[in-house]
């Protein structure tokens, strides 16, 4: 079975290593950066099931990068990490096509149920775009 | 106690501390002196030019009414004792001594004289020697000899003599006309004597009221009728020889307090010479009431100015009481606006403080869960590990955990607070909205003994409002009203609702029978993290964002309370949702997100 693979990208190093320990340990395969820009580069070189993405980052912003991730990586599923004040940044993510949004601080266990329904989101959608495919 | 809250802060009492009591009460004496000075200034003036015209009018009136009288009398005067003059020539020149010696014919004569009216006293004939030929009167006169008296002489001298009063042979005052008439060498006289009375009545026909008199005085000053009031004839006449310096005149004549004779303190005085014989006719009357209808139209007048300076007082106070009213309450107002001014400025930068320190405090909090979350995960790998010391570990991290949620509430708050969150507006049947609230608190409120009591206006319409905000708005208070009745065995928390159509909008009013709010309170009581409540038992952000979510649905909340009685809170709520809030209605309402 596949491994499912996750970018996470949060300008905060702490909270940034420890969801990839966290996650690591309940099974994906988890790539952490800390910058927008690391991030495109990052979904150039590999394929991502899935992408968690911090809103608010120096530099290039979550909106600016979620843009870019969906232009490269159209099938990749976006889960938003956003603070309670931000609430319009998640509800613009979700208009711009992320899957849903978690508010700050999140419980392991809530990114996981998150993180779990965003890859099951994508796998359908993979095998939609398959059969649309084989049925050309 | 009974304390009104407007909005916010103590409402009239914060003007009235600020302006002061005094403040309005000297606004109030410097407009009633500005309105006194402006009113009565002009009154004044008019007043007394009104006065001085008026009263030289009437006196020169009144002098030159005087001025003919006296004229007037004298020709009557005059008139008469020219034909009574008449008279006599008339007999004289018409009739022969002979004739006339005959006392029937003279009693004859004189009956005719007198037809008339009894203008003649006697009449006699007396001849060059001055012997009295015939006689007609009262008196025993015949045989007398009047050669030697001082008519007598004027009369042969003149002709015709009128005399000034004097006693004679009769004893008693008089005066004679007498007329001479020559016939060769023949010459005698016709003499009458003037009824006294008779022609002291005819002076007195012009007295003038209650105090006037009218006399006839000489050149000497000797009284030749007997005035009504001062003096007796052929005495001195009462008055200074100063008077009489014209032909005729006009005075006033002062009586000093102690002159015995005094009657009258002040006189108008008129008076003119005849031409013969050459007295003088006076005609006085007492000052005050020669001038009573003047001094009567003064009266009035002074009643008037009294009655115009009364009205004008009181109509300055009441119309200095209105503007003074007006003045405060537009103070108050603008005092008011003031205060939810700056009220609005502090919320606003502390909702930007806040905002900033709840988005601050976000990340650590996530790391701190999160690596909470490791230590578990690590703690779980370990299996050499003391059982009992795996679950204290664990019991602390939950508490860690927990501590963190407590937080990660408060950052929740304090955002809901700064208007971070958009409203998000719905239709919303009020009615049925605050039944479904008190339904959902009601179980609680029963274990505190606490019952619900509510009057909702029926046919309330439904409105454009934020649903999850209201929840959170009423959620607020119904709490607070629970930690009021802390310590109560009972009470009522009652909910009523009232369409206001004038606002055009719908008024709720929040009563709870709690322990009050204490008046050094209800000014900081919409601050945020102020609170009564002990320590991790509120965050003080529930009233504050009470406040902020009805400004922002553009309401209003007011509060009373009374200390041990309970506390009320007076909402108005719009129908229609300010624009700014409306905006984004269209945003997140009529486009709401697609994969939500």
């Amino acid at each position: 079975m596949k491994i499912p693979r996750i970018l996470l990208v949060d300008d905060e190093v702490a909270f940034a290593n420890n969801i990839l320990k966290l996650l690591s340990k309940r099974g994906y395969d988890v790539i952490a950066v800390n910058d927008g820009a690391s991030a495109i580069r990052t979904i150039g070189e590999k394929e991502f099931d899935v992408v968690i993405l911090d809103m608010k980052m120096p530099g290039m912003d979550g909106i600016a990068t979620l843009k870019e991730i969906k232009k490269k990586e159209p099938l990749a599923e976006v889960v938003i990490l956003t603070g309670h004040g931000s609430v319009e940044s998640g509800i613009e993510g979700m208009q711009l096509g992320a899957f849903d949004f978690v508010m700050k601080p999140v419980s392991i266990d809530d990114l996981h149920e998150k993180v779990c329904q965003a890859y099951q989101r994508k796998l359908i959608e993979e095998e939609r775009v398959k059969q649309q495919e084989s049925g050309r | 106690m009974k304390l009104r809250l407007e909005t916010i802060g103590n409402g009239d009492q914060t003007s009235g501390q600020r302006r002061g009591r005094n403040h309005y009460s000297r606004l109030y004496r410097k407009f009633v002196f500005l309105t006194l000075i402006c009113s009565l200034a002009p009154l004044f003036l008019v007043g007394w030019g009104i006065y001085i015209y008026y009263s030289g009018f009437s006196r020169m009136k009144i002098e030159s009414y005087f001025k003919s009288q006296v004229d007037h009398h004298r020709g009557i005067i005059e008139l008469f004792l020219r034909e009574r003059t008449s008279d006599l020539q008339l007999v004289v020149f018409t009739q022969s001594p002979d004739y006339l010696q005959k006392t029937p014919n003279l009693r004859r004569i004189f009956n005719v004289m007198n037809r008339e009216g009894s203008f003649f006293a006697d009449l006699g004939i007396i001849d060059d020697q001055g012997r009295h030929l015939a006689y007609i009167g009262p008196y025993d006169l015949m045989g007398k000899n009047y050669s030697k008296t001082f008519w007598f002489n004027e009369v042969m001298k003149k002709g015709v003599y009128i005399s000034d009063m004097f006693m004679g042979f009769r004893n008693a005052p008089h005066f004679i006309i007498a007329v001479l008439r020559t016939d060769g060498n023949r010459k005698w006289i016709l003499r009458a004597s003037i009824d006294t009375e008779y022609f002291r009545s005819l002076v007195e026909n012009v007295k003038m009221g209650r105090t006037g008199e009218a006399y006839l005085s000489n050149r000497e000053g000797i009284l030749q009728t007997t005035p009504r009031f001062s003096g007796k004839i052929m005495e001195n006449a009462p008055l200074p020889a100063v008077f009489f310096r014209k032909e005729s005149g006009i005075g006033i004549l002062e009586t000093d307090r102690d002159d015995p004779n005094r009657r009258f303190p002040r006189q108008i005085v008129a008076y003119t010479w005849l031409e013969n014989p050459r007295w003088k006719l006076v005609i006085k009357q007492d000052y005050s009431e020669a001038f009573r209808d003047a001094n009567h139209a003064n009266r009035a007048a002074l009643i008037f100015l009294h009655l115009s300076l009364l009205v004008i007082l009181i109509i300055s106070v009441i119309s200095t009481r209105y503007m003074i009213k007006v003045i405060k309450k537009r103070d108050e107002e603008a005092d008011r606006l003031n205060r939810q001014l700056t009220q609005a400025s502090k919320l606003a930068s502390l909702g930007e403080l806040s905002a900033g320190v709840a988005h601050e405090i976000n990340n650590p909090l996530a790391i701190i869960l999160t690596e909470n979350q490791v230590i578990r995960d690590s703690v779980e790998e370990i299996l050499t590990l003391d059982e009992s010391f795996k679950t204290e570990l664990f019991t602390s991290l939950s508490q860690v955990d927990a501590q963190v949620q407590r937080c990660n509430l408060i950052t929740q708050n304090l955002l809901r607070f700064s208007r971070r969150t958009r409203s998000r507006l719905e239709t919303v049947n009020l009615n049925a909205f605050l039944e479904e609230i008190i339904q959902l608190m009601e179980g609680r409120a029963k274990g505190m003994g606490i019952q619900f009591s509510a009057d909702l206006e029926k046919d309330l319409p439904s409105f454009l409002s934020d649903p999850s905000q209201l929840q959170q708005v009423f959620l607020n208070l119904i709490t607070n009203a629970f930690d009021a009745h802390d310590g109560k065995p009972y009470g009522t928390i009652s909910i009523s609702t009232r369409f206001n159509n004038q606002r055009e909008g719908v008024e709720i009013v929040v009563t709870d029978t709690g322990s009050g709010i204490p008046p050094e309170n209800m000014e900081k009581m919409f601050d945020p993290f102020f609170t009564t409540k002990p320590v991790g038992k509120g965050t003080g952000l529930g009233l504050s964002i009470t406040y902020s979510i009805i400004k922002r649905l553009g309401g209003d909340i007011s509060v009373q309370s009374e200390i041990g009685k309970g506390t009320q809170f007076n909402i108005f709520l719009p129908f229609m949702p300010p624009a700014d809030v409306q905006e984004n209605l269209d945003d997140v309402f009529v486009n709401p997100p697609s994969s939500a």
